[in-house]
């Protein structure tokens, strides 16, 4: 508990790194132009399975441990991370489905949804490049 | 383990024609829950128990009640066609961990909105039935006793076709099944044949969700000293009373309403059930309310719960003109008063998220019995009886 008090502190001394945006990205080819924050957490807590577009959603997370996973959780789904963990083991465990595969980094979301026309993600809105199209962001 | 043989070649077939991808390793997914958890009563009259067990709390601890085991298996062959298997080790009615087969179903959705499944599969009896034993998944210790204890089985044999659509008020899904099922409780054996339901969820965006669901089966409680009282009685002019007894498959059903709310830092949970017999297993209405609001990795709850007795189903007519038959008359009476099932408990408890994919809960509840509620082992002088009830466990997944 003292270290992620002193982490938080550290991260407000640090002012914006470590509030960086967050945005949500499709691949540049998806029909989406924009997305709602309760259209992508739906897909990212296992309500639904499509994309606005109707083509079943591939989403991707990021790994457990990185700062940016919180932050799209909390500020997209209003969830933290144990109620997310939570709802995913009520689909688990009810052989309903299975979360969204977890790669190790912003570079290899961006990778993931570059190459994949039904993908979806979310990285640094700092990280967004042409390779991918951000549908939502958040601060 | 009778299903094995006949599900065997499904998952073969399965496996056969995701070939293409089996290549990759990611086609399997292994996860499992885990729970430990220590009861304790002020009570040496009866066990507490999770309706159906064996043996489990007095005023020693017993760990044999809420600690479970359950480990899942998925494979997915291709976009369409995917398996899923998960064995449970969980104080079963004979009074042993011996691990079952909790599922083993496969399923292929044909669409996005349409999918069915075949095997062994969870019963949606309940507005938790799936993950009623992944503590982890749950707010409260375990789910309210008084309405869970109903209905023992867990799950069935058997097909299921589910349907979801995106309406203007929400996600609604909406699920048939048929199919058979059997379990033992407390050591005696039952069966449910032609099992035939629904279950239908409304997820509506602002975190309401609302279930319904219905099923009607045919049950046989495999009790030989009740069979021999039913025989007995079919030899006297009270025939009648045998045949209210009669315990072979007798027309049984099972309904529930239930609510969910689970918004910002509160979350509301209750639902309303019914279970209605053609035997000697009494017909019960149970409900439940749960409330529970979030303080950061805290969640302190409290639940209220009822179970009642609605009607016996057996109308004891023997009139005692001889010996035998005043013999009779108090085993009848006796047999009706030992299903005779009513319960009032007022729970308060937290859980505490106290790291990643780790929860511990306590939960202290005073349960007040009108008869012998859905404890086991009752010795005399237990009926009535107010009981306190004290529960910790520590809940993963993994």
């Amino acid at each position: 508990m003292n270290f992620k008090k002193l982490i938080f502190v550290l991260a407000l001394f640090a002012g914006g790194a470590a509030q960086a945006q967050v945005a949500v990205i499709v691949n540049p080819k998806s029909a989406a132009a924009a997305m709602t924050a309760e259209q992508v957490a739906s897909i990212f807590l296992g309500k639904t399975a499509t994309l606005p577009s109707g083509a079943t959603a591939v989403a991707v997370d990021q790994s457990e441990s990185a700062a940016i996973r919180d932050q799209f959780y909390t500020k997209v789904t209003g969830k933290q991370a144990a109620q997310v963990k939570a709802a995913w083991s009520r689909l688990v465990f009810s052989g309903k489905g299975t979360p969204p595969k977890e790669l190790a980094s912003s570079t290899e979301v961006k990778k993931f949804v570059a190459g994949n026309p039904d993908a979806i993600g979310y990285i640094e809105k700092s990280a967004v490049d042409g390779s991918v199209k951000a549908v939502l962001t958040v601060d | 383990m009778k299903l094995s043989p006949r599900l065997l070649p499904l998952l073969i077939a399965g496996a056969l024609s995701g070939t293409a991808q089996a290549d990759d390793a990611s086609m399997f997914s292994l996860s499992g829950f885990a729970t430990l958890g220590l009861v304790k009563t002020d009570n040496d009259n009866a066990h507490y128990v999770i309706a159906g067990q064996a043996r489990g709390a007095t005023k020693d601890a017993s760990g044999e009640v809420d600690s479970k085991l359950g480990v899942q298996l998925g494979a997915k062959f291709n976009p369409m066609f995917s398996a899923t298997l998960q064995l449970l080790s969980k104080q079963n009615g004979d009074g042993n961990f011996t691990p079952g087969i909790e599922w083993a179903f496969v399923k292929a959705q044909f669409m996005p909105s349409l999918a069915a499944r075949v095997g062994r599969m969870g019963a949606p009896f309940f507005a938790v039935s799936d993950f009623r034993d992944v503590g982890f998944a749950n707010t409260t210790l375990r789910p309210p006793q008084d309405v869970y204890g109903q209905v023992a089985v867990s799950h069935f044999d058997g097909a299921d076709l589910t349907w979801q659509s995106g309406t203007s008020l929400g996600a609604l899904t909406a699920q048939l099944f048929a199919g058979k099922s059997s379990d033992t409780f407390d050591r005696t054996d039952l069966d449910l044949k032609k099992l035939l339901g629904f279950n239908a969820t409304l997820e509506m965006d602002n975190g309401l969700s609302l279930r319904i669901g219905h099923v009607v089966g045919k049950l046989t409680v495999k009790s030989a000293s009740l069979n021999g009282l039913v025989t007995t009685l079919r030899t006297t002019p009270f025939a009648s009373v045998g045949d209210q007894l009669d315990p072979n498959d007798r027309k049984a059903s099972f309904s529930g309403l239930g609510l969910t709310w689970d918004q910002g830092d509160w979350v509301l949970n209750t639902e309303y059930t019914q279970r209605r017999t053609n035997t000697y297993v009494p017909d019960t209405d149970g409900w439940y309310v749960t409330a529970g609001r979030r303080f950061g990795s805290w969640t302190p709850y409290a639940t209220v719960s009822q179970v009642r007795t609605v009607a016996s189903n057996v109308n004891n007519t023997i009139q005692p003109l001889t010996a035998g038959l005043t013999q009779l008359k108090a085993v009848v009476d006796g047999t009706v008063a030992s299903q005779h099932l009513a319960q009032k408990t007022l729970a308060v408890g937290a859980r505490w998220d106290f790291a990643r994919n780790f929860a511990l809960k306590a939960q202290l509840e005073r349960m007040r019995l009108n008869g012998d509620g859905n404890f086991a082992q009752i010795r005399p002088g237990f009926t009535n009886s107010t009981v306190n009830v004290l529960s910790v466990s520590v809940d993963t997944v993994f």
